[in-house]
């Protein structure tokens, strides 16, 4: 099995060039790693050329998975941290604070419940439109506008109290 | 969103830049793409795409043991043993979670960690690297709240099974009767189904689970493949734990996988053993194919993208006859006297004899022509009660009795009678209710015994065995 016909390559190159710096920067600013970045937006576009053939909206199914690609790494990099601090009792706690930034933004979407996040980043990071986001995650609009808004107050709570 | 635009937005937008490929990018990932294709064509030809595992059910006493049953906390701070005493994300009536507790942002951390006490009944694999698996886990009639019992779990591992991690389960018990599940499949990682005797499903990795009805009828069977899932409804009388006995009637259903719109597959309703007699049936999907094993020993098939192309396989206008009829089920709703398993470019048959003590007689049968004709092809060792047959796509064929795995050397058809090696490390007690093959070289079993807390992985093609806990 394998080969592309020349047409789904065109396609497939045509929505790789399309797509994938945004994907890519769109991963940066969550992972905060330009090599991590890299390779979740490729195996990203692999798993979208695996299944090319059987695909509605590549699109959708590429921020869908790059979502949980994302949610794989923290998870990594949350059991490697706790690792790190199992043998290293005197390590300090990683701070959230990063210099470039006034809040580490990663830390912020980290800390939603996976409900929370995923809209929330399809919906905001991605820019897929709310109906867009609902038939991707199978919930009623509502519900996602919903989710969002939840969303929205909770960072809005934990930026309060940066800010305060 | 229809909310006015604030600061939050202006936070978010401002950092976007987009990162550039570096060159050549895109012809590593069409060559990645290309070879990840091949092996899925490859694996799904073997039937073991998902990877099943039968259900012997009997409630573990487990001393001190925090839940499995609620979802597992799908992220932030809530163990599995908070996510059950406080009920976070239980599932509605329409099996989508109530949201948690708005108040509080939790710390992030690592994954859920897999809820102690791990019986696992079944597992399935999308690839080599993921997979899930389904089990009780907790103390039976202390897994809830809201309701005791509710002890599903489901973990799932990102790196072959070296370890392994909490994923929200559906809220429900083991198979008992006309409730529960006890069995899982996966197409890509994000829809799933949950089933036996019960059927729920995931569309976003597991992160939500919705029960489909059934109209109580009991789902014995499910495969997916090529963006469609495929499940054998059927209406049984047994209780408890065996909830696939006494099964009279099935239907083959089937719904696209991205969505739940299940309808019966044309021509294929209503089947039942000879004489209406409790009966199975068993589900084998390929990459292109679909097989049916009918009740009465016959074949259903029809291409998988295609329900409506389902068709009787016949030979000279007539139904082609199975060489033996699968017979009543074991506890998990598998065929106990047939066991069908694609392999290679064509279809392999156990026909099991009666057991006596540890013994049995296997029979195996092969077919090149999509079960039209079978050809003899040996007998597989005679000690252990067979559970279950599995192909690989380079041919040889696995089998996993109550006495451990047996693997043949070669493949059926080219090369006259198989012969066949006890695998190694292969020593759970009781030996394995399933075992299936990922790829030529890798597979799982899962033990009959499911107080084990493991499944087994083979890395050879099944000539060795390693333990890997579900912890």
């Amino acid at each position: 099995m394998g080969e592309f016909r020349t047409s789904d390559r065109l396609a497939a190159e045509e929505l790789f060039h399309a797509c994938y710096p945004r994907l890519a920067g769109w991963v940066r600013r969550l992972v905060d790693d330009d090599d991590t970045a890299h390779e979740i937006a490729s195996e990203a576009f692999t798993r979208l050329l695996a299944r090319w053939s059987s695909l509605d909206n590549p699109q959708s199914y590429l921020y869908m998975i790059a979502t949980n690609l994302i949610r794989d790494h923290w998870r990594k990099v949350g059991r490697e941290r706790r690792a790190l601090r199992a043998v290293s009792a005197a390590m300090p706690a990683e701070s959230v604070y990063h210099p470039s930034q006034d809040v580490d933004v990663r830390a912020l979407i980290q800390g939603l419940p996976d409900r929370l996040r995923q809209p929330f980043l399809l919906h905001y990071y991605a820019g897929f439109p709310i109906k867009d986001v609902a038939e991707m995650l199978g919930r009623p609009e509502g519900t996602v506008k919903a989710d969002l808004h939840h969303a929205r107050a909770r960072l809005r709570a934990v930026l309060g109290e940066a800010h305060g | 969103m229809d909310e006015p635009r604030d600061d939050i937005d202006t936070w978010l937008e401002e950092r976007v830049t987009p990162l550039q490929p570096h060159p050549g990018t895109f012809e590593q990932i069409r060559r990645r793409a290309r070879r990840r294709k091949a092996t899925r064509a490859a694996l799904t030809a073997a039937g073991v795409v998902v990877v099943l595992a039968g259900v012997i059910a009997v409630p573990r006493l487990i001393l001190n043991g925090p839940v499995g049953s609620s979802p597992v906390a799908s992220s932030g701070t809530a163990t599995p043993v908070q996510a059950a005493s406080t009920g976070p994300g239980k599932l509605t009536g329409t099996g989508t979670p109530r949201p948690t507790d708005q108040s509080a942002i939790p710390t992030p951390t690592a994954p859920p960690a897999v809820p102690p006490n791990f019986a696992a009944s079944s597992v399935t694999f999308v690839s080599t690297s993921t997979g899930w698996v389904i089990g009780q886990a907790g103390t039976p009639g202390h897994c809830g709240p809201p309701k005791a019992y509710d002890c599903t779990s489901v973990a799932a591992t990102n790196d072959g099974g070296s370890t392994w991690h909490g994923v929200p389960a559906p809220v429900t018990g083991a198979p008992n009767g006309g409730t529960g599940v006890g069995q899982i499949r996966s197409l890509d990682g994000v829809s799933a189904w949950a089933f036996g005797p019960q059927l729920y499903a995931t569309h976003d990795g597991g992160q939500h689970w919705a029960r489909i009805p059934t109209h109580g009828m009991r789902v014995t069977g499910l495969e997916t493949v090529q963006g469609i899932v495929y499940a054998v409804w059927a209406t049984c009388a047994g209780a408890g734990a065996d909830f696939a006995a006494g099964c009279t009637t099935f239907s083959l259903y089937s719904s696209p996988a991205g969505h739940d719109d299940w309808s019966p597959v044309p021509g294929a309703t209503g089947l039942q053993a000879s004489g209406g007699a409790a009966g199975s049936a068993q589900l084998v999907l390929t990459g292109s194919t679909g097989y049916l094993m009918t009740p009465g020993g016959q074949l259903f098939s029809g291409p998988v993208t295609s329900p409506a192309g389902w068709r009787t396989v016949t030979k000279a206008g007539v139904a082609a006859p199975l060489p033996c009829a699968p017979g009543s089920s074991e506890t998990g709703g598998h065929p106990l006297q047939a066991m069908l398993a694609s392999t290679g470019s064509g279809l392999a048959l156990l026909c099991a004899g009666p057991a006596s003590g540890n013994q049995q007689a296997k029979t195996l049968y092969y077919s090149a022509d999509g079960g039209r004709s079978w050809s003899p092809a040996g007998s597989a060792p005679a000690r252990g009660v067979a559970m279950s047959l599995s192909g690989t796509p380079t041919g040889p064929l696995l089998v996993a009795t109550s006495s451990g795995i047996s693997f043949s050397t070669n493949a059926p058809g080219a090369s006259g009678a198989l012969a066949w090696r006890t695998a190694r490390g292969a020593t759970a007690p009781g030996g394995y209710s399933y075992v299936g093959m990922t790829t030529s070289d890798q597979g799982v079993a899962v033990p009959a015994d499911v107080g084990q807390d493991a499944v087994w992985f083979t890395y050879d093609g099944g000539a060795h065995w390693r333990e890997s806990p579900v912890r």
